[in-house]
């Protein structure tokens, strides 16, 4: 089996890449053109397709061969229609020219921002609500992008009738990437902690990618949408004081609860603000209550559907994320326990 | 009056969400060649009818008006084709890569009768229309000389300068800057009018992908002189524009609402400065809050656009004289081109 990853350089991408090669797939890297690779040392077996899903035309070619997409390259900077221009046109150029060959298998990688985190009360699944339009306009550019990336893959799978895969990472976290936006407010070496017993919908890069790796085999997946945590996952207290000692940083955090903070946040939305949307992220109510509202989440359907557990336990992805690790280690690749 | 818009990119939100909010305009139509694109422009602006075939759309929805607000390079087809289909055409700047494109489209305008504007927004900005206010109304003197300078870093990999996907206006004879010119030339002209001569000078500072980096142009207008500038290395970012009266200067950044006059004052000469230091620096103390509290809401840097088509639309519905005319968008192309360099970049 091969397969094309898009992203493959990216943070998930290179540990997609090592779990897969880890399962025997055969691997066509794609990446953009002026990347430099010499830091991810992938062998010659993986297969290096450079093109810009913008702009290339020879995305056709990306395909040649090709069993399985995984699709995980998105833009998470620049502005809003940097994100849509590189997120969503570039996947629909993607899928047209995946339409021209013989591909017919999609693995997504979506997103946990796709939830209307405000319509959703207590437990926060795959049957929760999504944004709907016009209400998704007024999110982030991230969001909107991820949401309609999700839409034009859902589209034209369909109309293609591809066996699609939509997998929805909730913060994906390790090496070098252990901040996470659900912690608060960062102000210099202090934190503001908002909900300090709040659980966070986290997954480790690698048992994430193992997620990816698992899908891509197990026919199972096909048609389903999962959430991809690890677990319930850690409070945001313990965890910023993880990443706190992990990064040796020393300050002060204040905690404030939330309800407290959606108070004074809504509170000066419709009083000073007057619903401007060019506030900071944490001022807006809705984009507030998508990092932080507490909610409990659930890997059950993902549990349920591959017998997927996470390879790796809490107390190893930190030892991972944090500790100095050796080379060895460090390429180790992680491989889930399954029951079918 | 029907507007329809091709393009649903960065600028065109601008347009979209300005002609939302004008009592003379209905949104009919947009097109894009992504239909996400295209769609997501109509879903969240309400327009009734998205498209990825311009043609096709302005056949069914009869547009008035059509804004092209795609990349540079394509504007002459599309704008040529609106013009075809009998509508009047509000094109982003620069409205063609040559002037002979541009002299074709505006020689089809006129023969069917039409307009072909060209945005000039930074003409619009509040900064701008009050030293215009004052020029008109005599109280600024004649205008002597007019400084535009753009300190913008257009060196970074998302921009202009991505490694991986080559910008379109890089296309452009003049590279990124050219995509600017419009603007530079566009103040000039507001104050000193059309160019008899023109000089520039094109540069390299850093390595990039860029052909340049750095431009500066010396123009002999009819009203006056300008010097003109675009540096992509002085940091940090602004759109400083200097106009000086034989009685008053004018000092203004269109990237914030920074506005100061230093003109006559009756106190004694030597006490002169003392006062206008003052009252510089309440001007800037207010600028710098208006500056703050724009980043909340409205069009910010935009507000140019806002109130250019604004008028247009004003003028449409009168049938009175455009804010930007025929005459105008050809002589401001005109010095465009005679700034633009005339030797390949090395």
């Amino acid at each position: 089996m091969r397969a094309l990853v898009t992203g493959a350089n990216g943070f998930l991408g290179r540990h997609v890449v090592a779990a897969l090669r880890m399962r025997g797939i055969e691997i066509r890297a794609l990446v953009r053109p002026a990347v430099s690779l010499d830091a991810l040392d992938w062998p010659p077996s993986v297969e290096v397709f450079r093109a810009d899903l913008r702009t290339s035309r020879e995305l056709e070619s990306a395909f040649e061969g090709v069993d399985v997409l995984v699709h995980l390259a998105a833009v998470v900077s620049g502005g809003e229609d940097a994100q849509f221009a590189g997120t969503v046109v570039g996947t629909e150029r993607l899928l047209n020219a995946m339409a021209r060959g013989n591909c017919r298998r999609v693995i997504l990688c979506s997103s946990f921002s796709v939830y209307d985190f405000s319509s959703v009360s207590r437990t926060l699944n795959e049957d929760s609500p999504i944004h709907a339009v016009p209400d998704v306009y007024a999110r982030d550019g991230y969001t909107i992008s991820k949401w309609w990336q999700e839409r034009v893959t859902r589209q034209i799978s369909q109309q293609r009738g591809w066996d699609l895969t939509v997998l929805r990472p909730g913060f994906i976290w390790g090496r070098d990437h252990g901040y996470l936006s659900a912690l608060g407010q960062q102000f210099g070496r202090h934190h503001l902690v908002i909900g300090p017993l709040t659980r966070i919908p986290m997954t480790h890069v690698e048992n994430c990618a193992d997620v990816f790796a698992l899908a891509v085999t197990d026919p199972r997946a096909c048609g389903k949408t999962l959430n991809v945590v690890d677990g319930p996952g850690e409070r945001i207290w313990t965890y910023l004081t993880d990443y706190m000692r992990g990064n040796g940083q020393r300050g002060w955090r204040i905690p404030i609860p939330y309800w407290l903070a959606i108070w004074t946040v809504r509170s000066a939305f419709v009083t000073v603000f007057r619903r401007a949307t060019k506030v900071p992220t944490i001022l807006i109510p809705r984009r507030l209550e998508s990092r932080l509202k507490p909610l409990r989440f659930e890997s059950r359907r993902l549990r349920e559907v591959l017998g997927w557990k996470p390879p790796l336990t809490y107390d190893e992805c930190l030892s991972r994320t944090y500790e100095p690790i050796s080379l060895h280690t460090e390429t180790r690749t992680v491989g889930s326990s399954v029951s079918s | 009056m029907k507007a329809a818009l091709i393009g649903a990119g960065q600028i065109a939100r601008q347009h979209l969400a300005c002609l939302k909010s004008l009592p003379d305009a209905k949104l009919v139509g947009i097109c894009d060649l992504s239909p996400a694109a295209a769609e997501s422009a109509a879903e969240r602006f309400g327009v009734p009818a998205w498209f990825v075939n311009h043609r096709e759309m302005m056949e069914k929805v009869r547009p008035d008006v059509v804004h092209v607000t795609t990349p540079p390079t394509s504007h002459f087809r599309l704008a040529m084709d609106a013009l075809e289909a009998g509508a009047h055409v509000i094109v982003e700047k620069p409205a063609t890569p040559t002037l002979e494109e541009l002299e074709l489209l505006a020689g089809q305008a006129k023969k069917a009768g039409l307009h072909l504007i060209e945005d000039y927004n930074y003409q619009f900005n509040n900064a701008t229309q009050r030293i215009l206010q004052l020029v008109n109304s005599g109280e600024f003197g004649p205008v002597v000389h007019v400084e535009v300078f753009i300190a913008l870093n257009i060196l970074g990999p998302d921009g202009f300068a991505d490694p991986n996907s080559p910008h379109p206006a890089l296309g452009l004879t003049g590279g990124a800057i050219a995509d600017f010119l419009p603007h530079l030339a566009s103040l000039a002209h507001l104050f000193v009018g059309p160019h008899r001569t023109a000089k520039s000078v094109w540069s390299k500072r850093e390595p990039s992908i860029l052909p340049y980096d750095e431009f500066r142009g010396v123009v002999d207008g009819e009203r006056g002189t300008a010097v003109l500038g675009f540096s992509s290395n002085a940091q940090p970012d602004a759109f400083w524009l200097r106009v000086y009266g034989e009685r008053m200067q004018a000092t203004a950044n269109l990237f914030e609402t920074r506005l100061t006059f230093d003109g006559p004052r009756n106190v004694p000469k030597p006490l002169r400065p003392f006062f206008s230091g003052l009252d510089e620096a309440k001007a800037i103390r207010r600028a710098a809050l208006s500056t703050l509290l724009r980043k909340f809401k409205g069009p910010g840097a935009y507000e140019g656009l806002w109130e250019f088509l604004a008028r247009t639309y004003r003028a449409f519905a009168a049938g009175t004289v455009l804010p930007i005319t025929a005459t105008e968008v050809i002589e401001v192309n005109r010095m465009s081109d005679a700034l633009k360099p005339r030797e390949p970049a090395s």
